[in-house]
Formats: structure tokens, C-alpha cells, sequence
């Protein structure tokens, strides 16, 4: 990694501590009002009142986990998905299969995303995990796609149709043939599925789906309090600033990695 | 391939990916647990009134049985009455459809123009300082979530700049159609959200083509100015660039659910946010059925479009796409 990497990495990891480790402050209460809404900011209430009257600096260190909770297990599961069905498909003797497997795979990709997430939080009113869970299944055709892209890249190298010659069984080539170069394009896709799983894990707070009020949310935050901005505009500032900084910084450390995830912003806009 | 096998090839993949979501959307809204019963009945019903309900619902027959029943109504036009409000959906998911393409539309010649533009513009000259500054401000919009572009702008220009009116307020019995100035920022902002990766996506055909031999022999022979940009790097271009726009506009009616939502348009997008969040049933089924053919029809028609653009193409590319 580069000093200037460094330096990007910062605001990742900052927005990340909050967002993990600030229900753990003691902010006092996220749910109860202190005071009028709209309120300014004061040296007790740093960041002021949202349009309940409740503080917004409790509201905003409460309100990350389940999102940054959220894009991770489904970057995990899309990933992991990825690997198994794009892997197998791309080094499989079933070519026939294998193929076909793919256009479903197509197919699924074709199907818009936040509708799928709708559908899903109709079927599963209120629930985080099912918001978890939608994402993965629609972040995963992307992830199936690069990776089998890939595989099958590295399944027609010379040293892995050796060892095909030679017998060896499909774990086998897949360990020591095929993994080995698939490690930096699959954490590359790994951190473009893993923005475009904070965006739609944000969209679906601000769009009222997963655990309902009062339960604080940073893309909900955003949602409840931008009737208010001319009064107080932190209750929107802040969450969106914390959103757009870890977002942004993600895109643009991918963006400078490597030449294999070029393109790497078109995908993750397709994705969310 | 042949390119008529190819497009009958790409039009059964198109119906078999629209079968696949009517299963989704069949099966995400009455099979699993939040079904119309919890609506209709309240929270505070009995366990022999919610069975009552399913009774009258008809949802203790099997649902492969439903499943046909619904697909036969909306292959006739009947896609069953809304749980809420009692209005038939079909007509609604119309009406619904028509105020947002109000919006859809200018959204999408504003993208057309502004990436065509700047695209072409960054791509003829690549690494100069228009495409350094494009290529940064495009990534930070493609990295902020569409919502908060969207929000921004309703906040900078309706609490500190109050130039535009700020939620789409039609009278009764009159379409957005006829009312611009409500159309203006919603359009814009659901603009911003497509420009980025639109812009990036031409930009990176344009300076591609630019780098070819055939581009390279032409402003050798003097093929300069106007004939240069169009004849030559726009005419080559332009296959990647359908395709680009039609992943933008099908894009761009998700991206319709947020802003519609923000600005209270009176779309399919708000529409059915609020009926998720109502679990209005059949209205969710019928706009999620419209949404998704839409989507799909329109990655049909830019991938046959791009298609046959490319044929005509000369085969210097290498001819792999």
C-alpha cells in the first residue's frame, strides 16, 4: 500500500469505528426527546434535535451498525456465492451446464435491484436480516460473473490444463491452480459489492424498510429530518456526511488498485 | 451467430427472466410471511378472524393454483383491486405510469445530452484537465447513494434558495405533464444519479475508438473537425454507448422509487414505496410487474439495438463483445 492509500483508508476506518463502536457510548437516550424539534446545537447536545426533539449526536453514533452490519454479511454471502457458482462454472468438464448456469445468472442480474429489496421487506415487513439477505441475493449475480470470468481466464492457462491432463480433481485444480490468482480480483469485487451494499443498505432505511421507528438508522435519519434543514441541519448533514465519506473513499481506493477492477464505478452504479 | 438466431435467442432469455419474476414477485408477496391477511385483518384480530380472512381471501388454496390465476388476470389487463383504497390497480399502475414518465423522460434527454456531451468531449482528449476534473466529480457522484444527492438538492434549493417548489403538488384532475416547473427538480436530481456512470461508460468508448488504427489513419489522411468527431469517433462509438443508455434508463426507474418517494411525485416509484409500506398486496404485485417488464424490455430492445449497430460496424475491434 502507498502513503497516498493510507490516506484514504483514514476516513474508512473512521466512518467504520463510529459506526460499529458508537452504540456502545453512553449518548444518553436515542429514542427519548430532550427537547424542542429543530433545536440548535449546545455544548450538552453537540449536534442539536432531530423533528422528534431527540438528540441527534446519540441518534447519529446509534444509527450505523445495522448498515455497516447489513453491507458486510452481504458482501460476505454475495461473495462467497460468487466463489462457489462462478469458480465451479468456470472450471467445470459440464461446459454445457456450466454455460447455462450462466445465462440464469444473466438473467437474474437483469432484474432491478431495490425492486427486489421491496418485494422481499413486503414479505418479511420490519426485519434487518431480511434487508441483509435481499441485498446478498442481488448483489450476488455480479459477484458470480467477474469471478467466473476470471476462473475461466485462469482454467485455460497452460498449468492448469496440465494438470487437468494429468487427472487431477476439480478441489484440487481449484486449490492450487485456480485460487491463487483468483485472490485479487475476488477482494477487489469484494470492496465494489461492499459500496454498493451500503448504498442499498442506506436506501432501504431512507425508504422506510427493515426495523421500523423508532429505531435510528443513518439513511433513515435522512428521511425524517430534511423537512427541517433551514431550522437545524445536522440531523441530515451528519448521518449523509458519514455515508458519503465511507462510500466515496471505498470507490476511489478500489478505483486506484488495480487495472483488473477497471470500470470498477460503472459496476457498482449497475449493482445499486 | 446469426443475428437473427441471436436476437430470438436474446428475446426467450428476456421471457424466461420475466417468468422468473413473476415467481419472485408472486412468491415474496403472498407466500411469504407478511400476506395480505395481516392488513386486512388489524393487529388486534383473533386467530379465528385472520382465519376468516384467509378464507375469504381464497389463500388456503395451493399457490401454484393462485399463482395461474394471477398470471391469467394480468395477461387479460386484470390485475385485481388494491386492499386499501378498493381501486381497481390496473388503471392506477396506468395512471401512475404516465405521471412518471413525466419525470423519466426529461431525465433521461438531460443525461443524453450533458454525458453525449461531456463524454465525447473527455474521450477526444483523454488524461487533459476536462477529463482529470470529469473523471473525480463522476466518482464522487457514483460513490454518494442517489438518496442523499437527492436530498441535497431539495434541501439546498427549497430551505436556503427557495426557487422551485419543493414537492410536486398537481391539482386534482390535471397531469405532471402540464405542470414543468414541478417536473424540473425531481428530473435533475434523478438526472445526477445516472450522469456519473453514463459519462464515465462513453467517455471510456469514445477514447477507446479514438485509440484505434482506423481512427489514427483517419486524422492521418486529414479527417479533421466535425467529420473526424462524428463520421469517425461517434459513428464508432455509438454501439457501446445504445447499450450504456439503456442500462442507464432501466437504471434510472430505480432510481425513480427514491426520488419520487423524496419529492412526493405521484409515480409508481412513490407508489409503491407506500404500498410495501401498507402491504397492499395486489398493488404491489401489479406495479412491481409493470416496473420489471419495463426494466427488462428496455436492456431488450439496447442490447438488439447494440446489436445491430455493431454489424455495421468495420470489424477492427477484434470483433469480441
Amino acid at each position: 500500500m502507498t502513503a497516498r492509500r493510507w490516506v484514504l483508508a483514514v476516513p474508512v476506518l473512521l466512518v467504520l469505528t463510529v459506526a460499529l463502536a458508537g452504540p456502545w457510548v453512553p449518548a444518553g437516550s436515542v429514542t427519548a426527546p430532550i427537547g424542542a424539534s429543530f433545536a440548535p446545537p449546545t455544548a450538552e447536545h453537540p449536534l442539536g434535535t432531530d423533528v422528534l426533539g431527540r438528540d441527534v449526536f446519540a441518534r447519529a453514533l446509534a444509527g450505523g451498525r445495522v448498515l455497516v452490519a447489513q453491507a458486510v454479511a452481504a458482501t460476505l454471502l454475495g461473495s462467497l456465492v460468487g466463489l462457489t457458482v462462478g469458480v465451479w462454472a468456470g472450471v467445470t468438464h459440464h461446459r454445457a451446464v456450466g454455460r447455462s448456469l450462466m445465462r440464469v445468472v444473466d438473467g437474474l442480474a437483469a432484474l432491478p435491484a431495490l425492486l427486489l429489496l421491496m418485494l422481499l421487506a413486503t414479505g418479511m415487513p420490519g426485519n434487518d436480516v431480511a434487508v441483509a439477505a435481499g441485498i446478498a441475493i442481488v448483489s450476488a449475480p455480479f459477484s458470480v460473473r467477474v469471478l467466473h470470468e476470471s476462473a475461466a481466464r485462469l482454467a485455460a492457462t497452460d498449468y492448469a490444463r496440465h494438470a487437468e491432463a494429468r487427472g487431477e480433481g476439480l478441489l484440487t485444480r481449484t486449490r492450487s491452480d485456480i485460487l491463487p490468482g483468483l485472490v485479487p480480483v475476488a477482494l477487489a469485487e469484494a470492496g465494489i459489492r461492499f459500496v454498493a451494499a451500503t448504498q442499498l443498505a442506506a436506501t432501504a432505511g431512507f425508504l422506510g424498510l427493515g426495523a421500523g421507528a423508532p429505531v435510528a438508522n443513518w439513511g433513515r435519519m435522512v428521511r425524517e429530518n430534511s423537512t427541517g434543514a433551514a431550522m437545524n441541519p445536522l440531523p441530515v448533514i451528519v448521518p449523509a456526511a458519514l455515508l458519503v465519506v465511507l462510500a466515496v473513499s471505498v470507490t476511489v481506493l478500489i478505483d486506484r488498485t488495480s487495472v483488473s477492477t477497471r470500470l470498477a464505478p460503472e459496476r457498482i452504479e449497475r449493482a445499486a | 451467430m446469426r443475428v437473427d438466431v441471436w436476437i430470438t435467442a436474446r428475446v426467450v432469455t428476456a421471457a424466461a427472466t420475466l417468468a422468473v419474476l413473476t415467481v419472485i414477485v408472486f412468491w415474496a408477496t403472498e407466500v411469504l410471511p407478511g400476506d395480505a391477511v395481516g392488513v386486512l385483518s388489524g393487529p388486534t384480530a383473533t386467530d379465528a378472524e385472520r382465519e376468516a380472512v384467509r378464507l375469504a381471501l381464497g389463500l388456503d388454496r395451493p399457490a401454484l393454483e393462485r399463482y395461474l390465476e394471477w398470471i391469467g388476470g394480468a395477461l387479460r389487463g386484470d390485475l385485481g383491486t388494491s386492499l386499501v383504497s378498493g381501486r381497481e390497480v390496473a388503471p392506477l399502475v396506468g395512471a401512475r405510469l404516465s405521471t412518471s414518465l413525466a419525470v423519466l423522460v426529461p431525465a433521461v434527454l438531460l443525461i443524453v445530452t450533458l454525458a453525449g456531451t461531456l463524454g465525447t468531449a473527455a474521450g477526444l482528449r483523454h488524461g487533459g484537465r476536462l477529463d482529470r476534473w470529469l473523471s473525480g466529480t463522476t466518482l464522487g457522484l457514483i460513490g454518494t447513494p442517489d438518496f442523499l444527492i437527492a436530498t441535497a438538492l431539495l434541501v439546498l434549493l427549497t430551505a436556503w434558495w427557495p426557487v422551485l417548489p419543493a414537492v410536486a403538488l398537481i391539482p386534482p384532475g390535471q397531469s405532471l405533464w402540464s405542470h414543468p416547473e414541478l417536473v424540473v427538480l425531481p428530473a435533475v436530481a434523478l438526472a445526477l444519479g445516472g450522469f456519473g456512470s453514463t459519462m464515465r461508460l462513453l467517455r471510456a468508448s469514445v477514447a477507446q475508438t479514438v485509440t484505434t488504427p482506423f481512427a489514427e489513419f483517419a486524422r492521418l489522411n486529414g479527417v479533421r473537425g466535425h467529420r473526424y468527431v462524428w463520421g469517425v469517433v461517434v459513428s464508432n462509438a455509438l454501439a457501446p454507448a445504445v447499450m450504456a443508455l439503456a442500462v442507464m434508463t432501466a437504471g434510472l426507474l430505480g432510481g425513480a422509487i427514491v426520488v419520487e418517494t423524496l419529492f412526493n411525485v405521484p409515480g409508481m416509484g412513490s407508489e409503491l414505496t407506500q404500498a410495501v409500506a401498507g402491504r397492499d398486496v395486489p398493488l404491489v404485485q401489479g406495479l412491481s410487474l409493470v416496473l420489471g417488464t419495463m426494466t427488462l424490455l428496455l436492456l431488450l430492445v439496447g442490447d438488439v439495438a447494440a446489436k445491430l449497430l455493431h454489424r455495421h460496424a468495420p470489424a477492427t475491434s477484434g470483433g469480441h463483445r
